[in-house]
């Protein structure tokens, strides 16, 4: 079913993962499988997975061209369309991916997938990858540890302010690289999530990885306003509502995958810390600074927003362990 | 059907004359209009980023420099020097200095042909005149300069591991025992050769020559130590050493062999005492720190600096042309076709790797290494992921067929330089060639169906491969 | 075998081109090396490093080949395949050496239209309509001179493009349309290199568009040296 008919609104879908073990690429595949089945003789989706055809920055501006109608880029390559996006790359921000996930179905978080249309750009939906972690050559339990030790950070503002604020280094380089460069100690340590640390194996060549859950790796499926008007009202809204249903069906998933990826990293003799609230408070301490130096990018009412989902998430999650509690006094 | 027709304009196109880098490119992008809805403006855009994204191959124009700065003759002389010093005395001995300078050479050069330039250029008639023949000389030179690209570093593998996005700091430790290997076997046979035709053997200069020699050549040589030494003791990334390995051969050059820059011919006479050694030391100190700024506005660096940028330019258009046809088949799923018809005939990894071995070799008549590197390896890349085949085992024998396509007509670098520097006409070097080229068939074979030569060093120090996807 | 047609400049303009293409080309590589080099400096030196340094070499190569590329036609240095046309008599060899100065012309006017249609948006200027050809200038487009890189800071004294360019907005990194100029800039370039060398041709000054093989100049260079030796 790859190959598309004539009449057929042909949709190129470029990524950067495997199609079938990264959650992005999962996803990207059951969106594909799903579209070229329920809509057949109207819409076909073709796949370019592994950067075979863009990479994330060049996918962008082959899109704004015309050239490729879907996409789906970690979430700080949009820092460019709009500032607003650095919110998710802010340490410390959202304390799990269920209140990443609540800021994004929150009135705040649709609007940030509407905040790019002036630059041509339409975001469909919120793809999550986890939370992320950090892993060094040396075991990091507070902020310190991390002192003067090279970081391999994404291209991001943020990020580089985030790693500067713990007096690391931030370092650029081309992804292939990174193994091989935290192998030989070009760079000493890097942040990512379970599944990227397992699938890469990064593991390997460090000391350990410290469950800081300090960020997010998320990714938005987006596309071109010009491509998403230029379809027929009822393929539009069977396409949406198609993306609406894989979009909840693998993050529902993601939480999962990223735990059995921790299992696994353990399993294969990685290295797993946990911090206690004391250090944890240590790291938020150390890194959020950096909320005041980019607040006027991201808007206060946004920072607000997600701090306020962050308290909800927390009471829910309180009175939902009073309900368990309760439950267990009745027997 | 439409990619035969592509193939077939291309390789039209090339026999027309028209320069490969167009051939590629204006072939691609009539492909593209025709047959998709791609813009003409993705075309410009692949152009531009052939260079400005893929930070591998940066690593291209700072080899090419590091070895021009080398080619101007004094490096290369200080090799042979002590190669000769080391083998001249067995049978052959000059033959086989040759092939263990070459050698040498290519643990310093990222190039096949810049290594026959260097040593050649040298060697052929250093032999000729100890009593060889024209024809062994260049056959053998000819030959033992292609272990340029497969002893690290190698431009060709940082275009393999660019294109399939495998580390380069991995294919330049899988190059080393099959280089070593290679060479090894090319002096086996050279010695054998001698020993049955009575070839003329050297002198033994005695170790304290070696060690002179060795010394001399030592500040060339120490660039191995830089470029390895530094990527795997994790100082630099392949890109950065490259960089630095230019900056150290600029700063040799210039400052210590004083081959080129202010300083040139101003190479003092040995030292007779440890207080003439002691000054000289002080002296060369003095003069490199007052000269360092002086050497970098010379003529000679700025000329050095504009042939190895002009050697880049045209070789990077070739690649940055066949990233734009590998565009066009992506887009048109070629590979994923040729995948699905592949294992839908039941290729085995034996037969594949035969089939690989094949394509190289015809598509080696024709084009140049970097360039049908760039085109073939996405083709057969997914299918041998398929079938199980290590991508650092692939890449080396991709590097082995890119050899062997160097020294076979029509198009082999190799075969022209050597007719240059032998002064002999292009089928005359092939025919002297050919005897070792069958040494480089059988090495081909072995590196094909062995993997372990290719894959023990690097699993060893760096753990298994994964496929970074 | 057609041999390198080294430029031999006539008058003052014709030197002063040539050393400009000459020295650009050595002085961006030189960049490059350098910018790669302190940065390794500095990371060791100084535990820190420039972030922005290895965009700014990968940009400068871009530069190096597209500016490069057009230098390489004038002096014929573009690899080919002669192995075939050496075999052809001199008149018919002209004939297809027309048609290949034709075929390079046709590439060099596609990239030329593709060029300007990827840069002219980010400069804020039209594209042009038209799959093949150019049919006129797009009416309706999405500027783009907001788009910036990934890492190199936005330098002072460009600031006075922020009015015209950005809408005002203060910008943070390079905007993109600068380092993508070289593209219109360097096809047009090699167009008109491409048109000179086809004159060539049919005037009978230059017999085709490639050099032999990749390192001819060095051959010479070798042969020179033993000469005076
Ligand atoms: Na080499
Ligand atoms: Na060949």
């Amino acid at each position: 079913a790859d190959a598309c008919q004539d009449g057929e609104v042909k949709v190129k879908f470029s990524h950067v993962t495997n199609t079938d073990k990264h959650p992005k690429g999962i996803a990207a595949s059951l969106l594909q499988k799903r579209v070229n089945e329920e809509m057949n003789g109207k819409m076909c989706i073709e796949v370019f997975p592994n950067t075979t055809l863009y990479n994330d920055d060049q996918v962008l501006e082959a899109m704004l061209q015309g050239d490729v109608q879907l996409a789906a880029p970690s979430l700080s390559k949009f820092e460019k369309f709009t500032k607003k996006y650095r919110i998710f790359d802010l340490p410390f921000m959202f304390n799990n991916v269920e209140a990443v996930n609540a800021f994004q179905q929150s009135e705040a978080g649709q609007k940030l997938k509407d905040g790019m249309q002036r630059r041509g750009l339409q975001g469909l939906a919120f793809w999550h990858n986890g939370m992320k972690q950090m892993s060094a050559n040396k075991p990091l339990m507070v902020p310190t540890d991390a002192k003067g030790l090279k970081f391999r950070v994404q291209s991001s503002d943020v990020l580089k302010a985030q790693m500067a604020a713990i007096g690391a280094s931030p370092q650029a380089m081309s992804f292939s690289e990174v193994y091989g460069a935290l192998q030989t100690g070009v760079v000493d340590g890097q942040a990512n999530t379970w599944s990227n640390i397992f699938g890469k194996k990064f593991f390997e060549v460090q000391d350990g990885t410290t469950e800081t859950n300090h960020g997010i790796l998320d990714y938005m499926l987006v596309t071109s306003t010009e491509f998403l008007d230029s379809l027929k009202p009822d393929v539009r809204e069977q396409f949406l509502k198609i993306i609406a249903e894989v979009t909840e069906a693998r993050n529902a998933e993601s939480f999962n995958v990223n735990q059995a990826a921790k299992a696994s990293v353990i399993a294969a003799g990685g290295v797993v810390r946990t911090l206690n609230e004391a250090q944890r408070a240590e790291w938020v301490a150390a890194m959020k600074p950096v909320w005041t130096q980019f607040e006027g990018d991201v808007g206060k009412e946004n920072i607000d927003a997600a701090q306020k989902i962050n308290g909800v998430m927390d009471q829910i999650a309180g009175l939902e362990s009073q309900i368990q509690a309760l439950r267990s006094s009745l027997k | 059907m439409e990619v035969a027709i592509l193939f077939g304009l291309i390789i039209g196109l090339l026999l027309l004359g028209v320069p490969i880098a167009v051939a590629l490119g204006f072939s691609s992008i009539i492909f593209l209009l025709v047959l998709s809805d791609t813009s003409l403006a993705s075309v410009a855009q692949t152009l531009y980023q052939a260079m400005a994204a893929h930070y591998t191959l940066l690593a291209i124009p700072f080899f090419i420099l590091a070895s021009s700065f080398m080619s101007t003759g004094g490096v290369a002389k200080r090799i042979i020097r002590f190669s000769i010093a080391c083998v001249g005395h067995f049978h052959g001995g000059l033959a086989i200095a040759g092939v263990f300078a070459c050698m040498l050479f290519a643990a310093l050069s990222g190039s096949s042909p810049a290594t026959v330039v260097a040593i050649g250029g040298i060697v052929i008639a250093g032999m000729r005149q100890a009593g060889y023949t024209k024809e062994f000389a260049a056959g053998v030179i000819c030959n033992a300069g292609t272990l340029g690209i497969l002893i690290p570093p190698s431009i060709v593998m940082v275009v393999y591991a660019s294109s399939v996005d495998v580390s380069v700091g991995r294919m330049f430790l899988a190059g080393v025992i099959p280089g070593l290997l290679a060479g090894f076997m090319l002096m086996l046979a050279i010695y054998i050769i001698a020993r049955i035709r009575n070839m003329p053997k050297g002198k033994w200069a005695g170790w304290p020559e070696i060690f002179s020699a060795g010394t001399e050549a030592g500040w060339g040589l120490f660039l191995i130590v830089i470029i390895l030494g530094g990527i795997y003791g994790g100082i630099f990334t392949p890109t950065e050493a490259a960089a630095v390995a230019a900056i150290y051969a600029f700063l040799i050059s210039n400052l210590i062999y004083r081959d080129m820059g202010p300083l040139a011919n101003k190479e003092l006479a040995p030292t007779k005492s440890f207080k003439e050694l002691l000054l000289r030391i002080v002296r060369y100190v003095v003069e490199g720190i007052v000269y360092l700024i002086p050497s970098m506005l010379h003529k000679d660096t700025r000329k050095t600096l504009f042939e190895a940028g002009k050697l880049t330019v045209t070789l990077m258009f070739i690649i940055a042309n066949a990233l734009i046809l590998k565009h066009v088949l992506t887009d048109e799923q070629i590979p994923q076709q040729i995948t699905a018809a592949m294992l839908a005939a039941g290729l085995g990894p034996i037969m594949f790797l035969v089939v690989v071995n094949v394509i190289l070799l015809i598509g080696g008549q024709f084009m140049e290494p970097s360039g049908l590197l760039v085109i073939v390896a996405p083709l057969v890349f997914p299918i041998a992921m398929e079938l199980g085949i290590d991508p650092i085992h692939l890449g080396i024998i991709m590097v082995v067929n890119m050899e062997i396509g160097m020294i076979t007509p029509p198009v082999g670098l190799n075969l022209f330089v050597t007719s240059g520097v032998a002064g002999m006409p292009m089928m005359a070097v092939v025919r002297a060639a050919l005897p070792f080229l069958v040494i480089l068939f059988v090495f081909l074979i072995m590196v094909t169906y062995i993997p372990w030569l290719s894959t023990f060093l690097p699993n060893h120090f760096m753990g298994p491969e994964l496929v970074l996807k | 075998m057609s041999s390198t047609t080294q430029a031999t400049p006539k008058g003052f303009i014709g030197r002063w081109v040539n050393s400009f293409e000459e020295n650009g080309i050595a002085v961006i590589l030189g960049l490059m090396t350098l910018i790669t080099f302190v940065n390794v400096v500095l990371r060791y030196g100084f535990d820190g490093g420039l972030i922005w340094g290895l965009e700014a070499t990968a940009i400068l190569f871009a530069w190096l080949v597209l500016f490069g590329m057009s230098y390489c036609v004038k002096v014929t240095a573009h690899l080919g395949v002669d192995a075939l046309i050496t075999y052809f008599p001199p008149k018919v060899r002209r004939t297809i050496a027309l048609l290949v100065g034709a075929i390079c012309i046709a590439y060099a006017l596609l990239l030329m239209k593709g060029a300007w249609d990827y840069w002219a948006n980010f400069a804020n200027l039209p594209g042009t309509e038209g799959r093949w050809f150019p049919e006129g200038f797009q009416e309706k487009f999405l500027a783009k001179a907001w788009y910036e890189v990934e890492d190199i800071p936005f330098p002072e004294f460009l600031r006075f493009l922020e009015v015209s360019m950005n809408e005002g907005e203060a910008y943070e990194k390079l905007p993109r349309f600068i380092p993508y100029t070289i593209l219109p800039f360097g096809v047009a370039l090699f167009l008109f290199r491409l048109v000179q060398a086809t004159v060539r041709v049919y005037k009978g000054t230059a017999d085709g568009f490639i050099a032999s093989h990749e390192v001819e100049d060095e051959l010479d260079e070798l042969a020179r040296e033993r000469g005076e030796k």
